[in-house]
């Protein structure tokens, strides 16, 4: 047994923790989320010119080959700078998924994500159909796509995307640009300063090619994906929950009232004794969870779900509590803290909620 | 032992209900209040307005300033039929704060001054004690007044200050006096924002809203008469008042309107772990009430509840929040996408759950409530001290 990140591993936290510190303090942020785009081109090259954009994918496709672990330690990283860019939609969703399938195309679309030069989004939410994602509504009949896709994260900036969707009868991926002929969207923010967007297909022609998954290979394709999707934004979750109290600490030993600093009443001990401990035990869940997905064990939904039902419940209870910690400071939108808070919401909302990943746990 | 309610409150609560369904609550703020639509300035001056019209804004003052004179039960039913009507809730800040300060404390040109104004709404009040490095340590603000012949010169700042920028006056903590215990040497004095040296700045939240504010003192002079009370004498005024802030703050009415609305929000979504939150929270509901009676009655007998009433506080605040907790679970995937505190207006809406928007913006927006008035923490610390004896 060795539960200790490798050099390599450790190397890649120092880099990407530096990056933040020097690239992406919050004021930076702000000024990203209050940008039209609701990510930095300048900062996104820097991720291709250090390698981040082509980490995950396989050697055969131009990538590094890296694997959970390492998604893991940049995500977790990326949750303690609540780095809003969107590396989850564009590389984890769409690019892994292009990456293990037989799409035809996928070398170049890889290409271009690697090089930053292109976004790609997955589609593969729908109202009603709340965390059911393999009975889309959405279909395609006669080589024509109709349907409505939600909740598609980085929609407006994405230049192709694919979709889930029926296709005789069974599930099929589609890939298709964004600006083909009947598709048409409407763009949200979300809680956490990004972009997502609702999409509508209106008999928008489809080739056999863009086809690239059906049946059985698409639904494997769409699970281990949200799987892994689910892991990233886990760490990022540990990577928060580790900033809220290592931030309150901080803050309530800076922070005097009755002539003393506040870190010295007892009572907010224990409260951050106890952020501290969910957080460890979050870190616990996703060396499991990271280590099994690694593994492509039998269990690797299981301990993905147990991470995420963790960092649903005590992570949000973390964020809480260290807003309220910081008393009214933490719910004024100058400080970062309260930004963890809503890093929490947006992170529980994903790809299901803590209840929903706690039946499949136990299931 | 009797639970009910007599028969002369009864009459008194359906007067009040007939009063918020027969046109008494302004057709246009009811409209807003249940779309989850923003109020403006003026919405609340026509709402408050209404209120003082039909004669009860007055409604914890003796008779002889022209307040209702209602005993306990009456005003928590007042209270509670406000809320579950979803009424906004009632500016404290004149009518629930200075107010008594001034008919307790204040000479009688003060009164005359200042108290019908604010029985009818005339004046928006807001309150000035927090500041920057004053929080839960209300006691060692360090804003300053220094007495200049017939006038006070302040400069300072404080912060959290609820709506300032709809303000006419404010009532602040002073310090007088630097020397001696940080208790004595503070003085209440009221000020007229528009005094030159006032500058309101805004603070914004996380759910976007901008609600507080932080207020600037810049050699602000203000007439001497405008103390209340003695010089230096000022925070036994200001624990008065908060002794008057406590009331109404379980919230008892608006969370049963909010749980109402839960329920009919989860009955559509068939989640059983959902089912089993919102039973939680109707329990501990329904034990916030019964405790808040048990209060009141036994402050109709004589008694002098005190320290208890944190309880009220403290579970009031926690259920607010919880609630909104549970609509944001309610809302799923939905939970990801924010407008802003104002909802998507006349823009395209998604396809989600029409609360979602709105329970966001009350989620972010309510952890405030375990903040302000004493934090939950000290809340705590004094049923330790004051009822526990430890």
């Amino acid at each position: 047994m060795n539960l200790n990140y490798s050099e390599e591993q450790t190397m890649l936290r120092e880099q990407i923790q530096k990056f933040c510190e020097s690239e992406y303090d919050f004021y930076k942020r702000e000024d990203i989320v209050k940008s039209d785009k609701d990510f930095d081109e300048n900062v996104w090259s820097l991720f291709a010119e250090q390698g981040w954009l082509s980490m995950p994918f396989s050697e055969e496709s131009g990538g590094f080959g890296f694997g959970p672990v390492e998604l893991s330690v940049l995500f977790e990283e990326f949750g303690k700078a609540l780095v809003i860019e969107p590396y989850l939609s564009t590389v984890v969703l769409s690019g892994t998924l292009l990456d293990k399938s037989n799409y035809s195309a996928k070398l170049e679309v890889i290409e271009a994500i690697c090089s930053g030069s292109m976004h790609v989004s997955l589609a593969y939410a729908e109202a009603a159909k709340s965390y059911e994602y393999n009975s889309p509504s959405c279909s395609i009949s006669d080589m024509k796509l109709n349907g409505t896709k939600t909740l598609v994260l980085n929609g407006s900036n994405a230049s192709k995307v694919i979709v889930s969707c029926l296709h005789n009868n069974e599930l099929a991926l589609a890939i298709l640009d964004t600006n083909a002929d009947g598709v048409s969207q409407n763009t949200f923010s979300t809680i956490d300063g990004q972009s997502c967007s609702e999409i509508i297909f209106e008999n928008v022609s489809i080739t056999e090619e863009a086809i690239f998954a059906v049946g059985e290979e698409a639904n494997t394709l769409l699970n281990e994906t949200l799987n892994l999707a689910t892991l990233c934004v886990g760490a990022e979750a540990v990577g928060c929950m580790t900033s809220c109290y290592l931030k309150t600490v901080e803050y309530t030993k800076g922070r005097d009232q009755f002539d003393q600093p506040i870190s010295n009443f007892q009572v907010l001990q224990h409260r951050m004794v106890d952020m501290f401990i969910e957080s460890e035990l979050a870190k616990s869940l996703l060396f499991k969870a990271m280590l099994e997905v690694d593994a492509n064990s039998d269990e690797k939904f299981k301990h993905v779900s147990a991470l995420k039902a963790h960092v649903g419940k005590s992570g949000k209870i973390s964020a809480q509590d260290a807003v309220q910690l910081h008393g009214g400071m933490g719910v004024s939108d100058e400080m970062m803290i309260g930004h963890y808070l809503k890093k929490m919401i947006s992170i529980d909302a994903l790809f299901g909620n803590a209840d929903h990943h706690l039946n499949l746990f136990s299931s | 032992m009797d639970l009910n309610f007599s028969k002369e409150d009864i009459q008194f609560r359906d007067e009040i209900r007939d009063w918020l369904t027969n046109g008494g609550y302004p057709e246009h703020v009811k409209y807003k209040q249940d779309n989850d639509e923003p109020l403006t300035r003026q919405d609340m001056v026509d709402f408050h307005k209404a209120v003082s019209a039909k004669g009860w804004m007055g409604y914890n003052w003796p008779v002889e300033y022209g307040g209702t004179g209602w005993s306990p039960t009456q005003l928590y039913i007042y209270n509670q039929e406000f809320g579950k009507a979803g009424c906004p809730p009632l500016l404290a800040f004149g009518v629930s704060m200075v107010g008594p300060v001034i008919y307790t404390f204040g000479n009688d040109e003060q009164k005359k001054r200042f108290l019908p104004d604010i029985l009818e709404f005339n004046t928006w009040w807001c309150q000035g004690y927090s500041e920057p490095g004053s929080g839960s340590d209300l006691a060692s603000l360090k804003t300053k007044a220094v007495r200049d012949g017939d006038h006070y010169i302040i400069n300072g700042s404080k912060t959290w200050t609820t709506l300032a920028q709809s303000a006419d006056w404010i009532f602040v903590l002073v310090r007088t006096e630097s020397t001696g215990k940080k208790q004595e040497g503070i003085s209440f004095i009221l000020v007229d924002m528009k005094t030159p040296g006032i500058e309101v700045k805004p603070i914004i939240t996380i759910d976007g809203e901008h609600e507080v504010n932080s207020v600037f003192f810049t050699d602000v002079k203000v007439p001497a008469e405008n103390i209340v009370g003695e010089e230096g004498k000022g925070w036994t005024y200001a624990k008065f008042l908060l002794a008057h802030e406590r009331f109404g703050i379980a919230a008892v009415g608006a969370s049963m309107r909010e749980l109402s609305r839960l329920k009919d929000v989860v009955k559509e979504i068939n989640n059983p772990e959902l089912d089993k939150k919102v039973a939680e929270v109707e329990l501990s509901i329904s034990a916030l009430e019964l405790t808040e009676l048990r209060l009141l009655s036994a402050l109709e007998n004589g008694g002098n509840p005190g320290a208890e009433s944190s309880i009220l506080k403290i579970k009031g605040t926690e259920i607010q929040q919880r609630l909104t907790e549970i609509f944001v679970e309610a809302a799923g995937e939905y939970a990801l996408m924010y407008p802003g505190a104002h909802g998507y207006g006349s823009n395209d809406k998604p396809s989600g759950p029409e609360f979602a928007a709105a329970s966001l913006s009350k989620y972010l927006n309510m952890r405030k409530t375990s903040i302000y008035g004493g934090s939950n923490e000290i809340q705590k610390n004094i049923i330790s001290k004051f009822v526990l004896g430890v």
